[in-house]
């Protein structure tokens, strides 16, 4: 609530602000394993990407790593799912019979380097998207000033039982890249004031790059994606510091890692992290 | 303890007297149009007797009966010579006439000016109005924060931020008081503009060190706003027509020579200018601040005055009729200036000072027929009532006792979320939080000799954080993670929770080498009970304060300064270098991603840290001649030390600025043109930067594998604004000027921060970027009258 308020306000900031790509000199810094790996109840290939960190303004893709052993422990039901390495990721194909289950607890084994690392999630139950509506504006109706289709997503939040907590995520077309991301507690922006409660607007609007709205024959794909309170916590974090421009921006603080180092006396440190997330997805073409 | 020693200094004060002793006391003010006169010498020309008038224009001198002349004098206003025969205790009220131009050489005989070199206090610049006027302005606007940004110690972590840094200090740590009530919010429109419209402002003193033993409850400064009294003698109408707002303001006598009042406003009109050009969802857009100032004064009799006057401001933003926004603060002060006898003043001040703020969705407007009407809420506040009478007793030309009790009462509103989906309505609030913090006063002013003098007392404060409320208990845990709770125990209405008592030793002296070089040390202790917490690169409007509790220590402050001061025969000169050292225990810092917002245990996600900064400031000013100004230069450093951040290490503050190096200067052509330049270079701020990228999920997450928090600094900063003035011919009352001002004139694009991200265009490139508040020249024009 307070972040989005923040974004308006500063909005007001850029009518003389302006922002410059520049160099800089920067010490080259220490490279890390980076873990990507987010299980979901999809039916569909479950993939862990696996790579080492790089200088910030390197554009060659990052290196993988390709020697590791990763497996996927449902702690609920004792099944394991091992990962194989291929092109590029480690997979698990869930095509036929999804992984994820509510409620289940998941624990992620990764052997590297003679170490063991393990991170634990559970996956939360999530609620269906009912539609996607879209509303045509005029370049002088639209805040942005772009002309297109805007989308809003339509959904409420489970009532009862514990706080849920969620990330959006709106692709155009397919699903090969992110569009937008939003994330939510109950519904709203904050804890206790909103379960049961139907998505709030600024949350439902913001699937749209309002830069960018969709243009006929585009295809809105939403994905809502139950995570647990720290996967929320993390993502939030992760959110602040992508988007880190203007006026109020937090200032860069690490995000945090969940996946541990268990071997005794073990050096090596893995960053990224282990989620697992119900998934509703919806999609809705433009005409 | 302060009791004791005030009964001994009142007891020791007639018995010294060796002839018999009488005392002449009374008001100064500006002849044309009342305003009583603050820092006015009064002196026995030929002798080092002398004293000056005080934040009310009030004096007293204890003299030897007999025939005495008086000199009454300040610097732009034309002396008056007086002799006073002095054989019982008199009242003495002068009315000083200004000089029609500053470029006039006043020549004052007598040693007491209220110069830097002849006051004991160190670390104060003094301000008045038509200083500040004489500045190059922000889009022809005269502004009280950026004027006192151009003086030594004085910083901002960037333009369009809000609030200021004075010494090393975070911008919580500034007392800023509207006739002595808090304002907790000094900027509108963000950090661009101040709230205190010049119109009603009569004049500021900013406090860095040495605090006078009446100042408590913040561990950096002090700003301290007067506001007009309003004219007495004549109706006037002031105001200014610019670009982004005007002004009005109308003053005049409520009845001749003993009542007056001022009211004055002011609103910006950015939002209804874009109407016409707006359509859709930008139509409704709100995009405005606007302020009322008010003040009126009524004299009873030579012993009695009494003054009300309060603010109120908001600045609201808002898109299409779903989002509102709005903020703004509200005070209102009543003071009571009592003359008991010709060497006892008194002045009593209540006030009470609000800030709030609330924020609006819904989607009320465009909701279609089968839409259910949803909404979300969000407000806050804090509040505080005051109560300060505060006593000036004039024991003799060589002793003045400054003593008083203060108290305030705080309730703090951190946050109320409520939400409306059709006709269901949700509700959270954060429970309220109370607080008392009071303090008694003593300080004594002491000139033995022509050369020394000193200024030394102390402070009580107490701080009780009070119930209705509840106390919350964490578990230690590693240093910079969230703590947890363990416990928490409810407290009933104003049952005690949690107490803090401090001593605070407060001590000014200055020995004069001759008349125009002083030396001066000071030390200071202070101590703070009330925090914004903020984690952003500035804070926000929407920051909230909080009080310090059972697991928020009070911030505790030492500084020692030492000034050198010079002011040359005539007052063309003064020049003044100060050095300082301070140190804070107790200040906020917060855990990585601490969540500040509707958090009920906020405190578990924050970490005491330990700060200290020190520097260097030199200053001089040139007060007379055709071309006036001053060069301000600070050499500083400020660092902090967290446990659990920055790997534990001394780190550098986000507003820590190497060099800061002002000019400021005014050429006045003829009588109707001027000139004013304003150039400022200061190093950049420190910045944390990436040398790392995580790969994870689409997102490129910057990482700096240092951990070292500030390791970078941003490019140097430096802009010049320019700023010219046209008076218009002098008619029967009309009097016109216009203001032209180009602010930034060389168009640099100075960076406010840098940061990292990837390309929109093609997200497989990655980039760091420079944001510049203000990236291009920006005019200003002004049109101001009074008639």
């Amino acid at each position: 609530m307070k972040k989005l308020s923040l974004f308006i306000i500063s909005a007001l900031a850029t009518l003389t602000a302006c922002e410059d790509k520049i160099d800089l000199d920067i010490a080259p810094g220490k490279s890390y394993p980076v873990l990507d790996a987010w299980i979901t109840n999809e039916a569909a290939p479950q993939t862990i990407k696996f790579t080492m960190s790089v200088p910030f303004t390197d554009n060659n893709p990052a290196p993988i790593i390709n020697d590791a052993s990763i497996t996927l422990y449902d702690l609920t039901n004792g099944k394991s799912y091992p990962f194989a390495f291929k092109e590029n990721a480690y997979t698990y194909d869930a095509t036929s019979s999804p992984i994820g289950i509510v409620d289940h607890a998941y624990k992620l084994h990764v052997e590297y380097k003679g170490e063991i690392f393990e991170a634990y999630d559970t996956l939360k139950r999530v609620p269906q998207i009912d539609s996607i509506t879209l509303k045509f504006k005029k370049k002088e109706e639209a805040m942005s000033g772009k002309e297109g289709y805007y989308a809003t997503m339509h959904a409420r939040d489970i009532e009862g039982g514990p706080t849920d907590y969620y990330w959006i995520r709106s692709y155009r077309t397919d699903t090969t890249r992110r569009l937008r991301d939003a994330f939510s507690i109950d519904g709203s922006y904050d804890e206790g004031v909103s379960d049961g409660a139907v998505f709030i607007v600024p949350i439902a609007e913001s699937i749209t790059d309002f830069d960018k709205p969709f243009q006929p024959n585009e295809k809105v794909i939403v994905k809502l994606k139950s995570v647990t309170k720290r996967s929320h916590e993390f993502l939030t974090q992760v959110d602040q510091q992508v988007n880190a421009g203007g006026l109020f921006a937090k200032v860069l603080e690490n995000v945090k890692s969940n996946v541990d180092n268990t071997t005794p006396s073990g050096k090596t440190k893995i960053l990224g992290w282990f989620g697992t997330s119900g998934v509703s997805r919806s999609e809705k073409p433009v005409k | 303890m302060l009791m004791t020693l005030l009964v001994l200094i009142l007891a020791m004060g007639p018995t010294r007297a060796q002839q018999q002793r009488f005392t002449v006391s009374g008001y100064v003010k500006d002849k044309q149009n009342g305003e009583s006169l603050v820092g006015i010498s009064i002196g026995k020309p030929g002798t080092s007797v002398g004293t000056v008038t005080n934040q009310y224009g009030f004096y007293s001198l204890t003299l030897p009966a007999g025939e005495h002349e008086l000199q009454f004098s300040y610097m732009g206003y034309a002396p008056v010579k007086t002799t006073v025969s002095l054989h019982s205790n008199k009242t003495l009220d002068i009315r000083l006439e200004s000089s029609s131009s500053q470029l006039s050489e006043i020549t004052v005989s007598g040693q007491k000016q209220e110069k830097a070199v002849n006051t004991l206090n160190t670390s104060i610049n003094r301000l008045d109005i038509a200083q500040m006027k004489k500045l190059p302005t922000f889009m022809g606007e005269v502004d009280v924060i950026r004027s006192i940004q151009t003086l030594p110690g004085v910083t901002t972590v960037g333009e369009g931020s809000s609030g200021f840094n004075v010494r090393g200090g975070n911008s919580d740590e500034n007392l800023i008081l509207l006739d002595e009530a808090p304002v907790y919010n000094s900027s509108h429109m963000l950090g661009f503009f101040s709230v205190f419209n010049p119109d009603a402002v009569k004049s500021l003193n900013l406090i860095k060190g040495g605090f006078p033993a009446e100042y408590g409850g913040r561990t950096s400064s002090v700003l301290d706003i007067r506001m007009k009294d309003g004219n007495n003698q004549n109706f006037n109408v002031n105001g200014g027509i610019g670009n982004i707002f005007s002004r009005l303001s109308v003053e005049g006598p409520l009845v001749k020579d003993k009542s007056s009042f001022i009211v004055a406003a002011r609103r910006s009109y950015i939002d209804i200018l874009m109407k016409p050009f707006v359509k859709g969802d930008m139509k409704d857009t709100k995009l405005n601040f606007y302020d009322l100032t008010a003040k009126a004064n009524y004299k009873f009799d030579k012993n009695n005055t009494l003054f009300v006057s309060g603010y109120f401001g908001r600045d609201k933003f808002g898109l299409g009729k779903d989002i509102d926004m709005n903020w703004g603060n509200t005070t209102a002060t009543l003071r009571w200036n009592h003359v008991f006898s010709n060497r006892l003043f008194l002045n009593l001040t209540t006030y009470y000072s609000k800030y709030d703020y609330s924020l609006n969705f819904s989607n009320g407007s465009k909701k279609q027929e089968d839409e259910l009407l949803q909404g979300y809420k969000w407000t806050s506040n804090i509040i505080n009532y005051g109560l300060k009478p505060s006593f000036t007793y004039y024991l003799n030309t060589n002793n003045i006792l400054h003593f008083g009790v203060q108290g305030i009462y705080y309730t703090f509103r951190p946050g109320t979320g409520s939400s409306v989906e059709g006709d269901k309505h949700r509700l959270k609030e954060l429970t309220e939080k109370h607080a008392l913090e009071s303090a008694v006063y003593i300080d004594h002013e002491w000139k033995p000799t022509k050369k020394f003098g000193i200024q030394y007392g102390g402070r009580l404060s107490a701080y009780q954080l009070l119930g209705k409320g509840t106390a919350y208990y964490f578990n230690d845990t590693t240093p910079g993670i969230r703590r947890t709770l363990i416990g928490s125990k409810a407290y009933g209405a104003n049952e005690l929770i949690k107490g803090y008592y401090y001593f605070e030793p407060r001590l000014s002296a200055r020995y004069a080498i001759n008349d125009e070089h002083a030396v001066k040390v000071a030390y200071s202790r202070t101590t703070q009970f009330m925090h914004q917490l903020s984690n952003t690169a500035s804070p926000t409007p929407l920051d909230i304060w909080t009080p310090s509790t059972n697991n928020i220590e009070p911030a505790l402050s030492d500084q020692y300064t030492v000034g050198y001061f010079y002011n040359s025969p005539n007052d063309s000169y003064e020049f003044s270098a100060e050095a300082f050292y301070k140190t804070t225990d107790h200040q906020l810092d917060y855990i990585d991603n601490a969540n500040l917002q509707l958090n009920q245990l906020i405190e578990a996600d924050l970490l005491p840290s330990q700060t200290r900064a020190y520097g260097i400031e030199l200053y001089a000013k040139k007060n007379i001649g055709k071309t006036t100004g001053w060069i301000s230069y600070t050499l500083s450093r400020s660092e902090r030390k967290t446990p659990g951040i920055s790997l534990d290490e001394w780190f550098l503050n986000r507003y820590d600025r190497t060099h800061n190096f002002n000019l400021v200067l005014t050429h006045e052509f003829t009588k109707r043109h001027s000139l004013s330049a304003n150039w400022v270079y200061a190093s950049g701020t420190p910045g944390t930067y990436a040398d790392n990228r995580l790969q994870f999920q689409d997102w490129d997450i910057p990482y700096n594998s240092t951990e070292k928090r500030n390791n970078y600094r941003l490019p140097a900063f430096h802009r010049l604004d320019l700023s010219f003035t046209l008076k218009g011919k002098q008619l029967k009352r009309w009097k016109g000027e216009w203001v032209f001002s180009l602010y930034n004139v060389y168009a640099r694009r100075n960076a406010y921060s840098i940061y990292f991200k990837q390309n929109e265009d093609d997200p497989n490139k990655r980039e760091s970027v420079r944001l510049s508040i203000i990236g291009s020249i920006i005019p200003g024009i002004t049109y101001n009258f009074k008639f």
